[in-house]
């Protein structure tokens, strides 16, 4: 008796082989897989690996017309999936399903603000690379050796704020760095208005931000992509 | 993985298409009761024969769509999320016809009201049914200054789905011998 017309809206399970893995830092590296044919995204979009029983989610750097899936990946060395990612060779095959989430870039009236949590800028990436423009992106990290993708977004964000949450006080800051976490940076320079929050990292982050934006930015719009 | 975030603490979330509202809000209250319709569904699973394995899986199919349903409440009018939604439409409201259909073919035909009770899945699969329709009433009430295409769409689902319940809770007593209680006036 089958009553569901199925309806699921995931596709999959796709087959993709490594092509490539480069390290950004020294916790966090980027990998390309195949994108297979069938396989379509919107920007903004993730993934979700599955590896002897263990599945993660990613969200996908690259354009949706790419032949390359890229995600960037933060190496936990006690995490259940960045070791496997980590070691895996050139040439492995990872199963993957997808596309997820609803974490996608709407056009509106209100200012765009992207704010991220260290590999949350993904998403942002893959926005960018899409030909999304004239947002304000807050990237919280914890030293600058993590801002690696910087460049990226230079000429695409009509503002860029690398937020130094572990910089210690009177070091040298890069141009444009704020001290602190996103939240403080968003209290402090945003000015009072209602805009479309785009956030995208830890939990901690995500909620801070949102009860900020009830608080000091009425009628603002709020997308969020928690990281677990 | 931890499950909470924290950000709902003073009262207020956020809907799939951005707006941030009060949690009495009308499409947060129609989310509840979908939720708690679902769970329902979950207890009458776990109150089926283990035989009943076909039961099962269209009673999950029905599980999965709510979560569609969830989406939809949670998007609303005008936004360019609703794209992206998989769609509950009159496909799913004419499965649930035909599985009515079926079954009710092979019951004893009714000519009277019943009790709600009976096997302790019957039970569940009745109390499921109610809080379909309150559900569907909630839904009504959002309808009503929206009325777009897509949440009739949803009402015509739960509507249904209430008729599908009713249906399976006669089934599941009649899985175990048990007659249907009929209303003495």
């Amino acid at each position: 008796m089958t009553i569901s017309s199925s309806g699921n809206s995931l596709t999959g399970p796709f087959t993709a082989e490594l092509l490539r893995r480069s390290w950004l830092s020294e916790k966090t590296f980027e990998l390309e897989l195949m994108r297979p044919a069938a396989f379509q995204f919107r920007p903004g979009q993730r993934i979700r690996l599955l590896h002897k029983g263990v599945e993660r989610d990613y969200s996908l750097l690259s354009r949706p017309d790419s032949p390359r899936l890229g995600l960037c990946v933060r190496h936990l060395p006690a995490g259940l999936f960045s070791p496997i990612l980590a070691a895996a060779e050139v040439g492995t095959s990872f199963a993957f399903t997808g596309p997820h989430g609803y974490f996608i870039f709407h056009r509106s009236s209100r200012p765009p603000v992207f704010v991220a949590t260290g590999t949350g800028v993904a998403p942002f990436l893959s926005m960018t690379r899409s030909g999304v423009a004239g947002f304000i992106l807050l990237h919280g990290v914890q030293t600058a050796a993590e801002l690696y993708y910087r460049p990226d977004f230079g000429a695409a964000a009509s503002l860029y704020v690398p937020c130094l949450s572990h910089a210690s006080p009177g070091s040298a800051l890069p141009p444009g760095a704020y001290r602190g976490r996103v939240t403080d940076c968003l209290r402090d320079h945003l000015s009072p208005g209602a805009y479309d929050f785009y956030l995208c990292g830890r939990r901690e982050m995500i909620r801070d931000v949102i009860l900020l934006v009830d608080e000091r930015f009425p009628g603002s719009l709020v997308y969020a992509e928690i990281f677990y | 993985m931890k499950t909470y975030v924290g950000s709902g603490d003073r009262g207020r979330t956020s809907l799939l298409s951005g707006e941030r509202v009060e949690k009495s809000h009308g499409r947060i209250e129609a989310i509840g009761d979908v939720d708690e319709l679902n769970s329902l569904l979950g207890a009458l699973i776990a109150a089926l024969p283990e035989k009943e394995g076909e039961l099962r899986a269209a009673l999950q199919g029905i599980q999965a769509d709510l979560f569609h349903v969830g989406a939809w409440l949670a998007t609303s009018s005008g936004s360019p999320t609703l794209e992206m939604l998989h769609e509950i439409g009159p496909d799913h409201t004419k499965a649930l016809e035909a599985a009515i259909d079926r079954i009710e073919a092979a019951l004893p035909p009714l000519r009277s009201f019943i009790l709600p009770g009976g096997h302790p899945s019957a039970a569940w699969a009745h109390i499921a049914r109610a809080v379909c329709r309150r559900a569907e009433r909630q839904v009504l009430r959002l309808a009503a200054p929206e009325s777009t295409e897509r949440l009739n769409s949803v009402i015509a689902y739960l509507n249904r789905l209430s008729d599908y319940l009713f249906v399976i809770a006669r089934f599941c007593n009649s899985l175990h011998g048990i007659p249907d209680e009929v209303w003495q006036k």
